[in-house]
C-alpha cells in the first residue's frame, strides 16, 4: 500500500522517508527482524534438539521464542526512541 | 698648731730668735707689770707663739716647763720611771696575795709607763700620732712638749739661757727692757751702773737694784709724760715706746717738741731695737743728776747745766742732723763732767746752729716766697695762655661755622638748581608726550573714519549687488521648475509602462502556477518580474519571502494536496489512538482498533484526532487551504510527526500565494498612483 503515490513522489521518498510512511517503515522493520531472530532460534532450537535432545520438539521452539522475543524488544524499544525523539521536538 | 709655731719658730734664724726671744721677754715683763698695775688692760698680741700655749694653762705652774730647769720633772712619765725603778724590790720581800697584787699594780704601771714612753718617743716621729696622742692621752701633751723644749734648749743653749733668766723672776725683767742697743754702750765702764743690758745682769744686782730702779722708772715716767704736753695719754705711752720706734711712726712729735732730750735723741738715733732703751737712758741720766746732787752737791753742779740743744724749727734734715750731732757731743761733755771746759764751744756752736737754722729758714722762706711768685706767675701765665687758646678756638670754630654755613647754602642752591632743571626736563617731557598721544589719537581716528567709509561702500555695492543676483536666482528657479516638469512626465510615462509590465508578469506567474497539471518550477517568471519591479522594495521584499524549494520545484495544485491528505489522514488513522509512550503492543492495538472506530462527517465538533481529519478534509474541499493547514497545526504526537510533511507542502503553497497577492496589490497601486 505503500507503492500508491505519483511517480514523483518516490525521488522524493528515497532521499527521506515521507512523514506519513514513518510508521510504516518502522513496522517494516520490526517484522523483518522478527522473522530473521526466529528462524536464526529455530535453526539454533533444532540443531540443539537433534545434538543434544534426541530430536525433540520443544529445543526448537524454545529458541524460536528466544529469537521472537528479541526481535520484540528490539522493535519496542525503536518505537519508544522516536516518541521520545517526536517529544523532544515538540519541546 | 702649737707644734707648727715651734717650727716656724724654729726654722728662723738664731739671731731672730734671740731679739723674738728678746721682745717676749719684754713684753712678757710689760704684761705682767701691767697685770699688777692695770688688771684691764688686755695682753698684746705680738706675744712669741710659745707664752700663749703656756699662759692658758697657769694653774699648774710646773707643767709649763718650758723654762723650768732640768732637775724639776712634771710628765708623770719621770715619776713613773722613779717609781718603777724604786718600786720592784717590794715584791720579793712580801708574799701572799699582796704581793701579787702589787707585782700586777707593778706591771701595770710599767707597761703603763712603757707604753707611754713609746708614745711620747712615736709622737715626735710621727705627725698625726702626735696629735692623737696629745689629744687623747692625759699629760700626752705635757710630755711632748717638754722633750721638744728640751731639744729646743740643746739646739740653742742661748734662747735657754735666756728664757731661764727670764722665767723664774718676772719683776727683774722690766728694767733691761729700758736698755738697748744705743750709742751708749760704747762706754762700757759704766754698763754696770746703767744696766742697759738685763741679761749681763747677776742675780745679786739685780736684787739690789730691784728696789731702787722701779721707783726711778715711775718717776722717769711722770717726768716724760708730763714734758709732752700734746701726748695726751702718758701711759701707754710709757708702756710702748719700743714699739713705737720700731714703727717708726712716732718720731716725728717726738722731734717736733724738741724739748724732751730723750725723745730727740731716740729719733736722732732712728735704730727700731734702740728705741726703748733710748727711753731709758734719758731716765736714767735724770736720775743719775738727781743722785750727785743729793750725794755730792759740791762737786757736781757745773757739770749739769748744758743742756741739749733746742732749735726752735728743726724741721730740715740738714738742721737735725747738726742738732742731734751736737747734742751727741753735748751729752758726750755732760757724760765725761767737762761742761765748764766745753760750755761757750758748745754756746757757740749752739748760737751758730742757730744762726744756721734761721738762715735755712730764711732761704727756705725766701725759697718758699719766690716759688709761691713763680707759681703765680706760672699760673697767670697759664691763664692767660688757655683765655688765649679758647679764644683763639672759639675764633676757629666760628670762622669753621661760617665756612659751613656757606658751603651749606651754595650746596642748597646748586642742589635748588639741579632739581629745578630736572624739573623742568620732566615737564618738557611730559608735554612732549602728552603731544605725542593725542597726535596718534587724532592718526587713529582719521584711519577709523576712511575704514568706515570704505565698509559703508563695500555695503552699498554689496546690497546693490545682491539685489540683482537675487533676481537672476529666481530665474534660474523657474527655469528649473519648468525642466522638472517635464522630466516628471517622462517618469510617470516610465511608471506606466512598468506598471504594465509587472501586471504582464504577475499574470504569467500566477497562470504558470494554474494552468498546470502537476508542480512545475516557475523561476524564469519569477526573474522577469523581479527584473520588471527591481526598484519596488515591495516586490522585492515579497519576493525574498517565497522559499527558494518553492520556485525551484514548482508548487502542488489543490488536487494533488487533497489526494495527498487522503494518504496522509489514513495513516494518522492508524496513529490515533497511541499513547505519549507506546510500544509494540499500543502500535498493534491502536492499528486494529482503528479499523473499526466510526467515520465523522462535515464540520464535526471535538478535539480528538479523528473530528480533525473530518474537518480538515471538509475545508480542504471547500478550497479552504489556509483554515485546513491550521486545523492539521492543531495534531499532536505521532498524528503530528506523520502529517508534518503535508503541512509543510500546504504552507509553501499558500506562501506564493500571498506573495503574488502582495505583488498583484503593489501593481495595482502603482497604476492606481498612475493615474492619479
Amino acid at each position: 500500500m505503500a507503492e500508491t503515490p505519483a511517480p514523483s513522489t518516490p525521488s522524493r521518498a528515497v532521499s527521506r522517508p515521507v512523514s506519513e510512511a514513518l510508521l510504516n517503515e518502522k513496522w517494516d522493520r520490526c517484522l523483518s527482524n522478527l522473522i530473521i531472530k526466529s528462524t536464526v532460534g529455530l535453526g539454533f532450537g533444532v540443531v540443539f534438539s537433534v545434538l543434544l535432545f534426541k530430536r525433540r520438539a520443544w529445543p526448537a521452539l524454545v529458541g524460536v521464542g528466544f529469537g521472537a522475543g528479541r526481535a520484540y524488544e528490539e522493535c519496542n524499544y525503536s518505537l519508544k526512541a522516536a516518541a521520545r525523539d517526536i517529544k523532544r521536538n515538540k519541546a | 698648731m702649737l707644734r707648727t709655731s715651734l717650727r716656724s719658730v724654729r726654722a728662723v734664724a738664731p739671731g731672730r730668735q734671740w731679739q723674738v726671744s728678746r721682745r717676749a721677754v719684754l713684753s712678757g715683763q710689760r704684761f705682767y707689770a701691767a697685770n699688777t698695775t692695770h688688771p684691764n688692760q688686755p695682753d698684746e698680741p705680738k706675744l712669741p707663739p710659745t707664752t700663749p700655749s703656756t699662759a692658758p694653762i697657769p694653774p699648774p705652774p710646773t707643767p709649763s716647763s718650758t723654762v723650768a730647769t732640768k732637775p724639776v720633772p712634771p710628765p708623770p712619765a719621770a715619776t713613773a720611771r722613779t717609781t718603777a725603778t724604786i718600786t720592784p724590790p717590794p715584791p720579793r720581800r712580801k708574799k701572799g696575795f699582796f704581793r701579787r697584787l702589787r707585782n700586777y699594780l707593778l706591771t701595770l704601771i710599767f707597761l703603763g709607763a712603757a707604753a707611754f714612753g713609746g708614745g711620747v718617743w712615736y709622737s715626735r716621729i710621727n705627725d698625726s700620732f702626735h696629735d692623737f696622742f696629745t689629744e687623747y692621752v692625759p699629760y700626752g701633751e705635757e710630755a711632748v712638749l717638754y722633750l721638744e723644749e728640751l731639744d729646743f734648749k740643746k739646739r740653742f743653749p742661748d734662747a735657754a739661757v735666756r728664757a731661764t733668766g727670764r722665767r723664774p723672776d718676772a719683776e727683774q725683767v722690766k728694767i733691761p727692757a729700758q736698755s738697748g742697743a744705743s750709742w751708749r754702750v760704747a762706754d762700757g765702764s759704766e754698763a754696770s751702773g746703767r744696766q742697759h743690758s738685763s741679761v749681763q745682769k747677776t742675780a745679786a744686782a739685780k736684787v739690789a737694784a730691784q728696789p731702787k730702779e722701779v721707783p726711778a722708772v715711775a718717776e722717769a715716767k711722770q717726768e716724760t709724760a708730763k714734758l709732752p704736753a700734746a701726748e695726751s695719754k702718758p701711759k701707754p705711752e710709757d708702756k710702748k715706746p719700743s714699739r713705737a720706734a720700731k714703727k717708726k711712726a712716732e718720731p716725728k712729735p717726738a722731734a717736733e717738741n724738741a724739748v724732751v732730750p730723750a725723745a730727740a735723741a731716740a729719733a736722732a738715733a732712728a735704730a727700731p731695737a734702740a728705741a726703748a732703751p733710748a727711753a731709758a737712758p734719758a731716765s736714767a741720766s735724770a736720775s743719775g743728776w738727781r743722785a750727785p746732787e743729793v750725794d755730792e752737791p759740791s762737786r757736781w753742779p757745773p757739770a749739769s747745766p748744758i743742756d741739749p740743744l733746742a732749735v726752735p724749727h728743726a724741721a730740715d734734715p740738714v738742721v737735725q742732723d747738726l742738732v742731734r750731732m751736737l747734742n751727741d757731743l753735748v751729752a758726750v761733755i755732760n757724760h765725761d763732767g767737762a761742761a765748764d771746759k766745753y760750755g761757750p764751744a758748745v754756746g757757740k756752736a749752739k748760737a751758730e746752729i742757730g744762726r744756721v737754722g734761721g738762715k735755712i729758714r730764711e732761704i727756705k722762706e725766701q725759697a718758699e716766697r719766690e716759688a709761691a711768685q713763680q707759681v703765680k706767675q706760672r699760673v697767670d701765665e697759664f691763664d692767660r695762655a688757655a683765655n688765649e687758646l679758647v679764644a683763639r678756638l672759639e675764633g676757629a670754630l666760628a670762622a669753621q661755622e661760617q665756612q659751613f654755613r656757606r658751603e651749606f647754602e651754595h650746596e642748597m642752591e646748586r642742589l635748588r638748581q639741579s632739581y629745578e632743571s630736572k624739573a623742568k626736563l620732566v615737564q618738557e617731557r611730559e608735554r612732549q608726550l602728552a603731544e605725542e598721544r593725542l597726535g596718534n589719537q587724532l592718526l587713529e581716528q582719521a584711519v577709523q573714519l576712511q575704514r568706515q567709509f570704505a565698509n559703508d561702500i563695500r555695503k552699498h555695492v554689496e546690497e546693490e549687488r545682491g539685489a540683482r543676483l537675487g533676481r537672476l536666482r529666481e530665474l534660474a528657479r523657474a527655469v528649473e521648475d519648468l525642466e522638472r516638469l517635464t522630466a516628471g512626465w517622462g517618469d510617470v510615462v516610465d511608471a506606466n509602462l512598468r506598471a504594465q509590465q509587472l501586471h504582464v508578469a504577475v499574470e504569467a506567474v500566477r497562470a504558470s502556477l494554474d494552468d498546470a497539471r502537476h508542480p512545475r518550477p516557475f523561476v524564469r517568471e519569477l526573474v522577469a518580474l523581479k527584473e520588471i519591479a527591481s526598484d519596488d522594495p515591495v516586490v522585492g521584499a515579497a519576493i525574498a519571502s517565497i522559499p527558494p524549494a518553492a520556485y525551484q520545484r514548482g508548487v502542488s495544485t489543490p488536487a494533488e494536496l487533497i489526494d495527498r491528505f487522503r494518504r496522509v489522514a489514513a495513516e494518522v488513522r492508524k496513529a490515533a489512538l497511541l499513547p505519549d509512550d507506546a510500544g509494540v503492543a499500543s502500535h498493534a492495538s491502536s492499528y486494529v482498533l482503528s479499523k473499526v472506530l466510526f467515520r465523522k462527517q462535515g464540520l464535526a465538533a471535538g478535539d480528538d484526532v479523528e473530528s480533525i481529519l473530518t474537518r480538515t478534509q471538509t475545508l480542504l474541499e471547500e478550497g479552504d487551504l489556509d483554515n485546513a493547514a491550521r486545523e492539521m497545526n492543531g495534531l499532536t504526537g505521532w498524528a503530528k510527526t506523520l502529517s508534518r510533511d503535508w503541512l509543510a507542502e500546504v504552507r509553501r503553497v499558500l506562501e506564493v500565494r500571498q506573495a503574488l497577492e502582495v505583488i498583484q496589490a503593489e501593481a495595482r497601486l502603482q497604476s492606481l498612483r498612475l493615474e492619479q
